[in-house]
């Protein structure tokens, strides 16, 4: 692990850097404040430090107080230390940001089990920030295929739609949904038809650009939103999206499993200000078109199918095999 | 005005403390040693003309940096007259300085044919 100290005193920092390199550290120096806090502020700078309290250019507890402002993104352990030994020099380092101090000349038994005390507090950091990132990612992405789920991939669509309206600029929503997936289901089983939804979800991911977004609409529909791609690259970018789909089959547990996909496309170019609901309805409409043209294709919305400021019939739904 | 009363109680050089200090390793302590020839008489040459001209803060500073390497390496008579120096430059306590000073300076003279002698006997 590595751990930085800053001391002025050349003779101090070889001593506690023997010490410490002994004990199994990559250490690394710095000979006043200003430096030691420069390293600390690094994002891969050092999580545990020792820090002399008198220092040219910035002292310890104003090194502290540095990166408490300023490193946010993971915890530094930092140890001050002091020749001070009065309860106010004390409460000052403690309150300034340092977690521990340590009276010069330091014992090498102690100021180990410190530093012992210090990486533990970090690794139940590490655990705590690795929890959090995961009910983070639980939350927001779909748990079969890693996707953005339904509530994320509406979210980005309406920030995006905001976004262009602004700015003036263009967008493009793709719903695509997997034809004849039950039957996938009802002949392969619901294993096999997961496995099917995973490679579908890969190979999306590959299609698009690192910006666009791509998300689990509901069981086997999935909408992918294209910023900044305007109508006329839409329905090319679509035809591209769905031949990665059927170009190959997916290769699952229970072999290869041919699949096709159709898709339903809006650009930004044709609608004006509508409610969101009002666009999932035209691409879903646009989608059936797919659908009803046989499917494995992709078929562009026409915007005035709804009069504006009206929700549009519910004619997408009944009855219709996907 | 009080002298500054050298403090016989403790020990010139502690070098049992510290070889537990370097964990016995003897190649650290000649290392520290020689840093502490090197460096020591630029400090005090600094705390000198501090004293001479009653600069209290560079007086607090350069005594400080003294004391941290002395106590470091265990020479804790030396370390304590220069923490009385610390604390008059803190205090900006000008009477006794220089008397101060020279006991000191007397410290660490002492000390040098000890480290001399040491660092003689580490290069054969």
């Amino acid at each position: 692990m590595n751990i930085l100290i800053a001391d002025d005193d050349r003779l101090s920092r070889k001593l506690l850097e023997k010490i410490l390199q002994r004990a199994g550290y990559d250490v690394i120096t710095a000979e006043n404040g200003r430096q030691a806090a420069e390293q600390l502020c690094r994002p891969d700078g050092p999580r545990l430090a020792l820090l002399d309290w008198m220092m040219p250019e910035l002292d310890g507890p104003g090194v502290c107080r540095e990166v408490r402002r300023l490193r946010n993104l993971s915890y530094v352990h930092m140890i001050l230390l002091t020749s001070k030994e009065s309860k106010q020099d004390v409460v000052q380092g403690l309150q300034s940001g340092a977690d521990d101090y340590l009276i010069k000349p330091c014992d090498p038994e102690e100021l180990k089990a410190r530093l012992r005390t210090g990486q533990r507090i970090l690794q139940l950091e590490d655990k705590l920030v690795e929890a959090r990132e995961d009910m983070r990612f639980n939350a927001t992405h779909d748990t079969l295929t890693g996707l953005f789920n339904r509530g994320v991939i509406l979210d980005l669509l309406g920030r995006e739609l905001v976004r262009i309206q602004r700015e003036q600029g263009c967008t493009s929503i793709l719903m695509g949904d997997v034809d004849y997936f039950k039957k996938v289901n009802d002949t392969y089983g619901h294993m096999v038809g997961d496995e099917v939804l995973e490679e579908i979800a890969r190979r999306l991911l590959a299609s698009v650009r690192s910006y666009d977004f791509v998300g689990r609409y509901g069981g086997e529909e999935f909408l992918i939103v294209l910023n900044s791609c305007n109508a006329s690259f839409a329905l090319a970018r679509a035809e591209e999206i769905r031949k990665s789909i059927a170009q190959d089959p997916v290769q699952t547990s229970r072999g290869l499993v041919a699949v096709t996909m159709s898709f339903g496309v809006l650009s930004s170019k044709d609608w004006e200000a509508r409610p969101l609901e009002h666009l999932l309805r035209e691409t879903d409409v646009a989608l059936y078109a797919a659908k009803a043209a046989g499917r494995n294709c992709c078929k562009v919305a026409k915007c005035d199918s709804f009069p504006q400021g009206s929700l549009a019939p519910q004619q997408a739904s009944p009855g219709r095999a996907r | 005005m009080q002298k500054p009363v050298q403090n016989m109680t403790a020990p010139a050089f502690n070098f049992a403390n510290l070889l537990d200090r370097v964990e016995n390793d003897r190649e650290l302590l000649r290392d520290l040693l020689a840093i502490f020839k090197q460096d020591s008489p630029r400090h005090l040459l600094s705390l000198k003309e501090a004293v001479l001209h009653s600069e209290m803060k560079q007086v607090q500073a350069s005594s400080h940096t003294l004391k941290g390497m002395l106590s470091n390496l265990s020479m804790d008579r030396a370390a304590d007259a220069a923490a009385n120096l610390e604390q008059m430059g803190r205090h900006e306590e000008r009477a006794g300085l220089k008397d101060a000073l020279t006991l000191l300076e007397q410290e660490v003279a002492d000390l040098m044919p000890m480290v001399d002698s040491y660092l003689q006997r580490a290069r054969r």
